[in-house]
C-alpha cells in the first residue's frame, strides 16, 4: 500500500469512525460527571453509566425473564412488516400515478386530501377497527410510510427519459420486462430515498402508536410503561434503544444497499 | 438494384396546429446509408421516429418491408443524440440488454456483443458503468448495443452531434469499418455536412417547416473517405449550396415570427 492510500484511509477512518464517537462522548460524559457531581437530578438524569447495566438486565442475556428483547422484536416486526408493505404498495401506486392517466386521476386528489392527516389521527378508527393488535401498528406504520414513498417514486418516473422506454421497447420488450428491466431499476435511487424519509416518518408514528395502541410489547409501549412507573432509566434506554436501531436501519441496512446499487452505478439524486 | 426497404409517400406529420412533415416522399433501399440533414427544427428527428415507430404519422404511408409500420419493433435498431445508456447496467449489460430480451442464453449474448465490443473499441470496458465513461466511449456502448441484437434497420439520431469536435471526427473515422462490417440499412439524422459526406451513400435534404424532402444527393465515392480529398469536399460544397439557401429561408421566417 502506498503511503498517499494510508493516509487516506487513515482520515476516512477518522471521518467515519473517531468524529461521530468524539461528537457523542463529550455530552455524555458531561451528563455523567454533573449526574454524579449532584448538579444535575440523579433521578430525573440517572448517570449514562447506569442505563446500559439496567438495559443489559433487562435484556435477558443474563436472566431468565428479561423482556427487552420481546421489546425490540415486536417493534421491528411492525416498522419492518409496515414498511416493506409501504415500500411495495407505495411503488405501484407511484408507478401507477407517474405513468397512466387514469392512476393519476385516482390516487393523486387522495394523496392531497390525506398527506396533512397526521398518522396518528388514523388510530382511533384502526383500534375500533381491529382491536389492540400488530395489525393496527403495522397499519399505522404503513400510512406513515406511504407517502414519501409514492412522492418519491412518482418524482422517480418523471425525471426518467422516455427515450430509455423506446430504447427498450425497439429491442422488443413486453411490458413486464420494461417494468423489472427498466421501471425499477429506473426509479431505485428515487425509491431508495422514499423509504430512508418514509422509515424516519414510520419510526415516530410506531413508538406514538405503540403507546397509544399496543397491549403488551414495543419500545414505545416500554417507555410508557416506565413511565407509569417513573422508571427513568428504563426511558433512557428506550430513547438509545430507538436512536440505534433507527441507525442501523437508515445506515447499516439503506447504505448496504445503496452500495450495492446507487452508488456502484455512480447515480445521484439530488435532494 | 437492391430491394426497397422503407418506403415514405406523402408523409405528413402534425403537432396540434404546427405542420411539421409536409408531403415528404422517398425510399431507402437495402443496405443502403441514408443521410437525412436539415435546418434545426425541421422534423428531420421526428421524421427518423416515425421510421422507429415511436411516433405516428398524421397523412401519408410509410412501410417497412412492405409493410405499413406500427409501432416499435426489434427489426429497428436507435443510437440517440444524448446515448440513453441503462446506468444500472455495465457496458456489457448494456450491449446484450436487447438479446436479453430475446432470451437469448447469457453465455451465447456475451459471445455475440464481444464481437461489437471490439469493433466499436470498447476491449477492456466490458465491467465499467456508463457513469466513468466520457461522451464518446458512452456513445459506442450506444452504437454496439443497437448492433448487438441484429436489427435490420439501424436509426441514428445525431449519433456525433453530442461530441466534441476531436471525438467527433475521431469517431467517425474510427467507425468506418464498423458501418461496413454491420452491412444494414442506416438512416442517419445529422446537421453536420462533413459527417453526412464522409459517411453516407445518400444525402437526403429536408426543407424548413413544413418540411419534405428537396434534394437526394448520391455520394457516389468508396468507403473509407477522407475528409480531405477534393471529391470529398466537392460533393460538400454541393450539400451546403443547398441547405444554405433552406437554413436562410429558415432563419427569415423565424425572425419574421418573433417580429
Amino acid at each position: 500500500m502506498t503511503r498517499a492510500s494510508a493516509a487516506g484511509l487513515g482520515a476516512n477512518f477518522f471521518d467515519r469512525f473517531m468524529v461521530p464517537i468524539i461528537s457523542l462522548s463529550v455530552p455524555l460524559l458531561a451528563w455523567e460527571i454533573l449526574a454524579r457531581a449532584g448538579i444535575l437530578n440523579d433521578f430525573l438524569f440517572p448517570p449514562p453509566s447506569s442505563i446500559f447495566p439496567h438495559m443489559w438486565a433487562k435484556s435477558g442475556v443474563d436472566i431468565k425473564g428479561g423482556v427487552l428483547y420481546s421489546h425490540v422484536y415486536y417493534s421491528m416486526l411492525r416498522l419492518l412488516t409496515g414498511l416493506g408493505l409501504a415500500t411495495a404498495v407505495g411503488t405501484l401506486i407511484g408507478i401507477l400515478i407517474g405513468l397512466t392517466k387514469w392512476g393519476r386521476f385516482l390516487f393523486k386528489p387522495l394523496l392531497s386530501l390525506f398527506m396533512p392527516v397526521p398518522t396518528l389521527a388514523w388510530t382511533p378508527i384502526l383500534l375500533l377497527l381491529m382491536g389492540v393488535d400488530n395489525k393496527t401498528t403495522i397499519l399505522i406504520v404503513f400510512i406513515a410510510a406511504s407517502f414519501e414513498i409514492i412522492l418519491n417514486v412518482v418524482a422517480g418516473i418523471e425525471n426518467m427519459n422516455i427515450k430509455v422506454f423506446w430504447v427498450a421497447r425497439s429491442m422488443g420488450a413486453s411490458p413486464l420486462q420494461i417494468f423489472f428491466k427498466v421501471i425499477i431499476p429506473g426509479i431505485l435511487p428515487y425509491l431508495i430515498t422514499g423509504v430512508k424519509l418514509g422509515s424516519g416518518y414510520a419510526w415516530r408514528a410506531l413508538i406514538a402508536a405503540e403507546m397509544l395502541a399496543a397491549s403488551s410489547y414495543g419500545l414505545g409501549f416500554m417507555i410508557y410503561e416506565a413511565s407509569e412507573f417513573m422508571d427513568m432509566t428504563t426511558i433512557y434506554g428506550g430513547l438509545a434503544m430507538i436512536a440505534l436501531l433507527g441507525y442501523l436501519i437508515e445506515n447499516v441496512m439503506m447504505g448496504a444497499i445503496e452500495r450495492r446499487t446507487v452508488e456502484k452505478w455512480g447515480v445521484q439524486v439530488e435532494r | 438494384m437492391q430491394k426497397d426497404k422503407i418506403v415514405a409517400e406523402n408523409v405528413s406529420m402534425r403537432f396540434g396546429d404546427v405542420l411539421a412533415i409536409k408531403d415528404a416522399t422517398c425510399c431507402i433501399r437495402e443496405r443502403e446509408f441514408v443521410a437525412i440533414i436539415g435546418p434545426s427544427g425541421c422534423g428531420k428527428s421526428t421524421f427518423l421516429y416515425v421510421i422507429a415507430g415511436f411516433e405516428n404519422i398524421s397523412g401519408g404511408s410509410i412501410t417497412l418491408d412492405g409493410k405499413p409500420i406500427g409501432g416499435p419493433g426489434p427489426d429497428r435498431g436507435i443510437v440517440f443524440q444524448e446515448f440513453v445508456l441503462f446506468p444500472w447496467r455495465t457496458v456489457m449489460e448494456n450491449v446484450t440488454l436487447g438479446l436479453d430480451i430475446k432470451k437469448v442464453p447469457s453465455h451465447e449474448a456475451r459471445r455475440r456483443a464481444q464481437k461489437w465490443i471490439s469493433l466499436a473499441g470498447l476491449d477492456g470496458f466490458e465491467n465499467a458503468y456508463p457513469s466513468t465513461l466520457s461522451g464518446g466511449m458512452k456513445q459506442r456502448v450506444a452504437i454496439a448495443r443497437a448492433l448487438t441484437y441484429d436489427p435490420d434497420v439501424i436509426l441514428l439520431d445525431e449519433p456525433f452531434g453530442a461530441l466534441d469536435v476531436q471525438t467527433k471526427n475521431y469517431m467517425i473515422q474510427d467507425l468506418q469499418n464498423l458501418w461496413t462490417e454491420a452491412n444494414k440499412t442506416i438512416v442517419m439524422v445529422t446537421h453536420s455536412v462533413s459527417e453526412a459526406v464522409l459517411l453516407a451513400d445518400r444525402v437526403l435534404i429536408f426543407s424548413a417547416r413544413p418540411s419534405s424532402i428537396i434534394a437526394d444527393i448520391k455520394i457516389d465515392l468508396p468507403h473509407p473517405r477522407r475528409s480531405e480529398d477534393a471529391s470529398v469536399k466537392s460533393y460538400e460544397s454541393e450539400v451546403t449550396r443547398i441547405l444554405s439557401a433552406e437554413v436562410d429561408k429558415s432563419m427569415s421566417m423565424e425572425r419574421r415570427a418573433a417580429a
